[in-house]
Parts: structure tokens; sequence; C-alpha cells
């Protein structure tokens, strides 16, 4: 027979069944990994290491579920197959997302706001924004312009800023 | 046996009827004959027919809109429409022709009627998903109806923020109509997937698939992966316009371009789930009329597969002048031209088996190699335009505008109607008219040519896309596309009329007028039974082993579905 | 269905081992029950990828926006109180258990435990739904709104800074989003109940049950990266 019911861990007759105890145990280790990264949150500061740490942690509890309550661990093979290639997807689509979005304004030439102005809008910015570096390069900086009109300012009235081309520091 | 293909061989009715059989004319279109009985179906072949009026109506539309577009073209300044209208007019075009008939036609129509039975399966996995994702796909096309009658949508079919989130309410139902029409197309990948592997009938190992099946399988993976992608993008763009929730509107501290990549993440995907289905039609049509056994299946399966996944890490090529890093378009740019590797194996393989092959030139080879040509230039323009020094000029000009429809048209309707004029006796159970078919391919050839090749000509001097107005130096290149267009729809309709013709009076077709080798040929009726089989077939060969098909049936292999139960090995 | 009118289905067919062929809910294109409870479950574990991918796009966004803004993600992270994350991610992971049991007593034909257990689930899914009305209408009272209505107000006004906006739209989509799924399982789990108490389930046929389960096992698992993600770092 071609198709794949005899990829089946136990051959022809019945499912797995996953033992009660293997489920409890799986609880057990989700609401302990759960209140690990409620604590590691909460009282450690790692740094940059937070963010990679919570999301180790999640990882932990999602191959937990996956595997024991979702019995991935006892089905086909296909089945894990088709999920691995979901994820893997999703950190492409991440991944590839980031290589423009992190590195936005890399080519220095492409702005088409005046280094005057963008000084200057980055100066009003960082008056009222607390995440300093990050305003420095989206978009959408040209809103936080309007709302903080130039006027503000005392308008530079004669020569423009120093000839500073240099492409903008992405964060 | 070469000879006896070159003769009029369709003409030999289906003389023998198998005794068990209840009725002569007993099958899938007349079982049942009440509308309802349609409209309730879960048998795959109907829903495929259902699916195929369904695009053909759609194709007709945005074809007749696509008349229009190069109507106004006819001339500088406002020839029929004003600017307006063109923006409308160009969007719905392309709308419908890329979210209601080409994403759908292939795998919907011949994917639907055709896979189960070249597996040897009764139906699909979820023949009742099957007929869900039909309604569906409707409800989208109604959706996509109500944006026409509500309001006006110029946004192009790309739906670039901000305009499509500051613009006219009735994006909301164009946004919604491909939300909604999304999710047939993921129904109709899942049923394939599981189809082909839980569905195959004994013997039919992996390497015995016909290379439709592989392609819709690689097709199938795509519309899996990338259509929910579609679908939160147009949510999201849904809540950008009524709430303005910032992410994608720059007035509101959003970024466009994370829209665009969000779009493209889906949109270059999609132009594989358009095309690699087609590469499976031609890798059918080009073994079966060369009388001769595939070149390379493993490369060709493979490489299916291998652009599904490539065509997942390119899609930063539509936006290399969107202001993105420059690092992103470099990368984008380096695989983009990877893909024409698994492309070019293909290529080379469909010319390779005609090779030394009895090329038999009936209307679906005129069609295979009408693609052959046309896919190559749309392929190779595409790696060109992957360059990215190369692609700052072509972007947004006529030249994009001849490559994809160079692709789309030349790749994926002329595979499609290859297909369908190869599996028209099958489905219909009559032959058409071949001296017509094949005027109308060559009507078809000569008209997108003319219609498209200036095109190149007119993106290269720097004709902009998406203007109904242009420089006078441009005019007679327009003007020759345009009448390029009359030619086209010319042979299309050709085709309509004939078609329509041969379902009532068409000659009767035999099981197997092509003297193919895969299971709808050899072991069904044409049409078929409403099972598709009397027995389920056991499977001794390949799918395109001509010579154990000879030895088999005896003969030139032109076999009749109802004879051959007795295939070796297959008891009864 | 057209495929149950079969009639000539040859010896072959049925000869493939399986004693369960002619169980009620046996369809006649599949050629074993077995095959048909593979075929379904491949199939809902794509549609589970789907979803998955549907995530994905908010999960970018959000990746996006923190990678730019990060000092203004962490500041308005502080408005999301942790306890009731903590609280829902816990009576999540709970339903996820009692789904995991139903399927296990389905398996061993104890049919009142399994619709003890679906019962359960539900009224987890309920829990998780009022705690999270509870937490949004905190939001909204200080005016923490997703897209233009967004303007922090009584006592929240160290969250008006540029950015903070992008936040709560993000917060608001993936937690409604993800809400919305919470919603439809709980009408799953309810017509699974009725169905478990009018005897459809058995080991010999409970796919319902399984994909069902399956399906409420991603909406945990979103869950589980939205919780850090939002209210913790
Ligand atoms: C051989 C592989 C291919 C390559 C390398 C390729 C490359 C490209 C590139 C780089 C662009 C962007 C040009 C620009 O906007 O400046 C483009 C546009 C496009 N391609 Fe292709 N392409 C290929 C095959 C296809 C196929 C098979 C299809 C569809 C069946 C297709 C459909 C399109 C469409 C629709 C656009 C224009 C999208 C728009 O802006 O509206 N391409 N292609
Ligand atoms: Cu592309």
């Amino acid at each position: 027979m071609a198709h794949d019911a005899h990829a089946h861990a136990d051959g022809d007759h019945g499912h797995h069944i996953i033992p009660m105890p293997v489920l409890l145990k799986t609880f057990g280790g989700l609401i302990f990994l759960t209140i690990l990264t409620v604590l590691t949150a909460t009282q450690l500061d790692l740094g940059a290491f937070n963010v990679p740490l919570a999301l180790a942690i999640a990882c932990g509890k999602a191959t937990l579920v996956i595997m024991f309550f979702m019995g991935l661990k006892y089905d086909n093979r296909v089945n894990t197959l088709t999920l691995v290639l979901g994820i893997l997807f999703v950190l492409i689509f991440i991944s590839f997302t980031l290589f423009d979005t992190a590195f936005r304004g890399d080519i220095g030439n492409v702005d088409t706001i005046p280094q005057e102005d963008r000084t200057r809008m980055e100066e009003t910015l960082q008056q009222r924004d607390p995440g300093r570096a990050g305003l420095a390069t989206s978009p959408a900086d040209s809103l936080a312009l309007e709302q903080n009109p130039l006027e503000e300012t005392p308008a530079p009235a004669e020569e423009p800023a120093p000839e500073t081309t240099e492409p903008e520091a992405a964060h | 046996m070469a000879t006896v293909m070159h003769t009029d061989a369709p003409a030999e009715a289906a003389a023998h009827h198998h005794p068990e059989h209840h009725h002569p004319e007993h099958h899938y279109l007349n079982h049942e004959k009440t509308i309802w009985s349609w409209l309730s179906t879960v048998d795959h072949k109907r829903i495929g027919i259902m699916y195929a009026i369904s695009v053909a109506i759609f194709f007709l539309i945005a074809g007749v809109l696509a008349l229009l577009v190069r109507m106004e073209l006819l001339g500088p300044g406002e020839t029929i429409m004003g600017p307006d209208a063109y923006n409308q007019v160009f969007t719905l075009h392309a709308v419908m022709m890329v979210f209601l008939f080409i994403i759908p036609a292939v795998p919907g129509f011949l994917g639907n009627f055709a896979l189960p039975i070249q597996i040897g399966a009764k139906d699909v996995a979820f023949p009742r998903l099957n007929l869900a994702s039909w309604y569906i796909f409707m409800a989208g096309a109604a959706l996509a109806v109500i944006a026409i009658g509500v309001g006006q949508v110029d946004t192009g079919w790309t739906f670039y923020t901000p305009y499509s989130s500051d613009g006219s309410n009735s994006v909301f139902f164009v946004t919604l109509a491909v939300f909604v029409a999304g999710f047939a197309s993921i129904f109709t990948g899942i049923n394939f997937i599981v189809t082909i592997h839980k569905m195959r009938a004994p013997g039919m190992t992996w390497n015995r698939l016909p290379l439709f099946v592989w392609a819709l399988y690689a097709t199938s993976i795509v519309q899996v992966l990338a259509t929910p992608v579609i679908g939160i993008t147009m949510v999201l763009l849904f809540l950008e316009k009524f709430l303005g929730i910032g992410i994608f509107d720059p007035a509101l501290g959003g970024d466009p371009i994370l829209f665009q990549h969000f779009f493209w993440f889906y949109s270059h995907p999609a132009v594989y789930i358009m095309i690699l289905p087609a590469f499976g039609i031609i890798s059918e049509l080009v073994t079966v009329f060369s009388r001769q056994n595939i070149q390379g299946y493993t490369f060709i399966a493979l490489s299916s597969v291998a652009i599904a996944f490539l065509g997942f890490l390119v899609w930063g090529h539509h936006m290399f002048v969107s202001g993105q890093s420059a690092v992103s378009s470099i990368i984008f740019s380096l695989i983009t031209y990877l893909i024409g590797i698994p492309t070019g194996i293909k290529v080379l393989n469909w010319v390779s088996t005609m090779y030394k092959g009895s090329v038999w030139l009936q209307t679906p080879m005129l069609y295979a190699l009408s693609f052959l040509f046309l896919f190559t230039i749309g392929g190779l323009t595409g790696v060109m335009v992957g360059v990215l020094a190369v692609d700052v000029h072509l972007h947004d000009t006529y030249f994009i505008v001849a490559h994809f429809h160079y692709v789309m048209m030349g790749g994926t309707v002329i595979a499609l109607l290859g297909g369908f004029h190869y599996w028209w006796p099958k489905i219909t159970g009559k032959m058409y008219n071949e001296t017509l078919g094949k005027i109308a391919a060559i009507l078809i050839f000569i008209g997108f040519n003319i219609t498209f090749f200036t095109q190149f000509v007119l993106g290269s001097r720097g004709m902009p896309r998406r203007y109904y107005d242009y420089l006078p130096e441009f005019t007679a290149l327009h003007q020759i596309s345009t009448v390029g267009s009359w030619i086209l729809a010319l042979g299309l309709f050709m085709v309509l009329f004939y078609m329509i013709h041969s379902m009532f009076r068409g000659k009767k077709a035999p099981a197997n007028p092509w003297g193919a080798a895969t299971l709808e040929w050899t072991h069904c009726t044409s049409p078929p039974d409403p099972h598709n089989f009397h027995h389920t077939p056991i499977v001794t060969h390949g799918p395109y082993d001509y010579h154990a098909l000879e030895h088999l049936y005896e003969g030139d292999g032109v076999g009749d579905g109802a004879t051959v139960e007795a295939a070796p090995g297959q008891k009864h | 269905m057209a495929s149950t009118t079969t009639t000539a289905a040859p010896a072959v067919e049925h000869g493939h081992g399986d004693g369960h062929a002619h169980h009620p809910r046996f369809q006649h294109h599949f050629v074993s029950m077995e095959q048909q409870f593979d075929s379904a479950k491949l199939g809902m574990w794509l549609f589970l990828i789907t979803e998955i991918l549907l995530f994905s796009g908010m999960f970018v966004a959000y990746t996006v926006y923190r990678v730019w803004h990060p000092e203004v993600f962490e500041v308005a992270s502080e408005a999301l109180n942790p306890f009731l994350g903590g609280l829902n991610t816990v009576v999540l992971l709970a339903s996820s258990l009692t789904v995991a049991l139903s399927i296990h007593f389905v398996q061993k034909d104890q049919i009142q435990k399994m619709n003890w257990m679906l019962l359960l689930t539900v009224l987890c899914a309920a829990i998780f739904m009022v705690v999270k009305y509870f937490e949004y209408t905190a939001k909204f009272e200080h005016g923490l709104y997703a897209g233009e209505a967004f303007h922090p107000h009584a006592g929240y006004e160290q969250f008006n800074i540029p950015y903070a906006r992008q936040f709560f739209s993000i917060y608001f989509v993936m937690t409604g989003i993800h809400g919305v799924h919470v919603l439809i399982g709980m009408g799953m789990f309810t017509w699974l109940y009725t169905r478990g108490l009018r005897g459809h389930f058995s080991s010999e046929w409970y796919t319902p049950v399984e994909l069902s389960g399956l399906y409420w096992h991603i909406v945990d698992l979103i869950w589980i990266f939205l919780f850090p993600l939002m209210y913790l770092i």
C-alpha cells in the first residue's frame, strides 16, 4: 500500500495512548517554566539577555506542548515535517524582513530629507522621546515632525548645516 | 507505433464496453442531472468543472477590461476614458486576473479533475472541504463584485499603503475578497497535499507520480505556507484604514515599506502558485506528444519543490527602489539569480525529451511549444530585472509589464490552454475540431507576441506603467500592441466557440485519444465513471512508460478505458 | 456523498486487515479507518501551520517595531498586568491538559471522563476570556486603544510617547485575533461536549476530538509566546 499509514508508530491497530503520568508531568513542567519566566523577567536583569532567555523558555514550553500534548513524539513523521516547515518559513519571514528594517537607510544618498532638517528633527524628537536612538531613521519621523512643528525651534536663518552627508548610523 | 499516432487516431470511437457496465452512457456528467446535484456535489470532477466555468467567466470579464486598457492606449491623451476610470479598469483587470482567475485556474480546474485520477484515488481526501473551497471562492468573487459597485478601487493589484489606507472605502471589500478567496486556495492546497500523501493507489510510489501531480504538490506547499500571510496583511490593512493602527501608514508613525514586505512575502510565492502547475501540464504534454519517456523525471519533479522553496527567499526583488536597505536588496538579488537554475533544468529537460522523439503536432503540443518559447523569454527577462542595477531603470516601466505577461499569459495561460485541450476529451467525452484548434493556437501565439513584445521595447525606452497617457514618441509601439490584443482576443474567442460547439456536436472521444500512459487515460472511460475506476488500479509501471503501454494493451497503445480492466497484476 | 455509493469495491481494498472498515463514520473513498484518521490529522496539521503563518505576520510587525524602538516597548509593556497575563497563561495551560486528557480518556473508552474534560476545557476558555475582558476594559478606561483613539490619560500619561501607539496596536491586534481563536475553540468544545453526551465518540472513532485538541494546543502555543513578549520583556 503506498499510503503512509504503515509508517505509523504502532502499526495498524489503535493509536498511541499517551499515559496519564506523562501528561501530568508535562503540565507540571509547563507550570514550572511559566513561574521561571516570570521570575527571571521580574527579578533578574540580564541586560541584552533578557529577551533571548524569555524566548528560550517559551520555546521550551512550546516543545513540551508539541511533543506530549499534541503527541508529535508518537506520531507520523510527516506531521513533524509539516510543523518544522511552517516554523522554518516563519523564521525566514522574520529574518529576511529584518535584513531590511534593521539596516534601513544604509545607503546614505537615498535620503530625500536635507541633512539640515534631519538634524533639527532629531533634536526635537529626542527632547520628547525616551527611546532616543530608536527614532533616528524610521520613516515615521515625518509624523513626529508634524507634531512638533519646526517653528518651535528658531529657524536657522542663514547658512545650511555643515555638509555631513555621512550615512545615518543605523541603530 | 508512431505512424499510427499520426493518423487521426481520435476518430476511433470507443467500440467495446465492459459487460459489467450497467449502462453504456453512464458517467459522472449524466448520472445525476439536476442543478442541485451540481451545487451539492462532492465529486472532484464536477467541482473541477464548476471551478472551470467560474474562472472562465472571470477570465472573460478581466479580458474585456484588458481590451479596454489597450483601447485607451491606442493614442496619447484621453482616448476612451479619463485617468480615474483608467486607474480603476487596470486595477480591476489585475485583481480579477490574479486572484479570481490565474491562481485558482489550474489547481481548481485541471488539478481537481485530474489529480485524484492520476494517482488512482476515488476522490480527494476531503471531498466536502473541496466543495467548500469552491463556495468560499465564489463568496470572495461576490465581495469583489460588491467592491466594484461600492466605489472606486484604483490602487493597483498591489494595494500599496498609504494610498490604499487613505483612499476609497471600497478597498475594504477588495481586501476582504482577497482574504476570503485566500481560504479557498488554502483548502485546495491542504486537500491536494493530503491526497497525494495518503490516497495513492497500490503501486503508485512517489517516483511513479505523474509530473503534473508533483507540480501540484509543490504548488500546494506554497499555497499553504504563503496564503495565510496575505490574509493577515489584508486584515492589518483593513485595521490600518478603519482604526489607524499605525503599522503601515507613515502619517501615523508606520512603515509603508513593511507593507510591501508583507504583500510580497505572499505575492512572489504566489507567482509560483501560478506557474508551477503550468510546468506540470507542460511536462505531461511534452512527453505524451513526443512519444518519449520524460528526460530527467527526478530533476523535473524535485526542481518544482526547489522552486517552491527558493520562491520564498526572493520577495524583496520587487522592492529594489522602495527604500529598503541596500543589504537586503543585494541578498534578494543574489537569491533571485538562483531561481534560474531549477527553472533552466526544467526547460532543458523538456527540450531534450523532444529531441529524437516523434513529435506529434496536435493542438496541445502547439501550446507546449508556445510555452517553451514564451516562458523562456519571460523567465530570462525576470532574471534581467532581478539584477539590481538594471532594475533601478526598468522598475515600474512597461518592461516589467511585458515580463510578467510573458510568464503569466505566455506561461500559465498558454499551458492552461494546452492542458484544457489535452484533457478536454476526457472531461467531456468529445473531440474538438483539430484544425480550428491549430489555427487558434497560432493566432494566440502571434497576437500575444505582437501585444507584449512591443512592451519590452516601450519599457526599455522609458514608458512607465499604470498611466493612461504617454508621450507622442511611444504612439506607434502602443498602437501595434493594441492591434496585437485584438488578434489575441480573436484567437481566444475562437477557442471558446469551437469548444462550445464540440460540447454539443463534437465527435465521440475514445478513452485514450493521445496514447498517454497515465491512469486517467489508461484506466478510465471518457468521460470517467462517477467513481473514476471500476476497480482500483494496481500500478505496475511509470507514468510515461510507453513501451509498457504497448506491451500491456497491445497495438498502438491507443486504448479504451472500458476494455482494459484486465491489466496484468490486477485481480477481479 | 458520491463516493459512498461505491458498488464494485474490490476485495483488495477491504482485505487491508482493518476490522473497522465498516464503522458508520467510514467514508468509502478511503481504504481503511486508519487511512481516514491519518489523512484528517495531516490535513489538520497543515491547517495549523497556516494558523502559525497567519500569526507570523503580527510577530514580524512586533519584531520590526521592537528592534526600532526597544525602549518604547519596554516602557509600554509596563502598562500590562503581568499577574493577569500569568493567570491566563496558567488557565490556558490547564485547558491544554484537560484537552489532552479528554483524548486520553476517549482512547480508553472512558466517555464520561472525556465529557468532563471537554466541559472543563470550555470553562477554562471562558475564564480566559473573562480575564481578557477585564484587562481590556482597564486599558480602555485610560485611553489605551489600538489606533487613532489612542490617548493615554488618568494616570497613564507616561505612555503618551511616540511609537507607544504601535505597541498597543500590536498588543490589541495580536491578543484580539488570539481571543477570536479562543472563542472559536470554546464553540468547538461546547459542540464536542454535546456530541460526547450523545455518545458519538468512542475509541473507534474520535477524530473531531483529536483535531479540535490539536487546534486548541496551537492556540495555547501562540499564547506561550505572546505572554513573555507582551507582558514581561
Ligand atoms: C524565472 C524566474 C523569475 C524571475 C527571476 C523574476 C523576477 C522578477 C523581478 C525581479 C520582478 C520585479 C521587477 C520590478 O518590479 O522592477 C518581477 C516582477 C513580476 N514578476 Fe517575475 N520573475 C520570474 C518569474 C515570474 C513568474 C513565473 C511570474 C508569474 C507567473 C512572474 C510574475 C511577475 C509579476 C506579476 C511581476 C510584477 C509585479 C508588479 O509589480 O505588479 N514572474 N519578476
Ligand atoms: Cu517576484
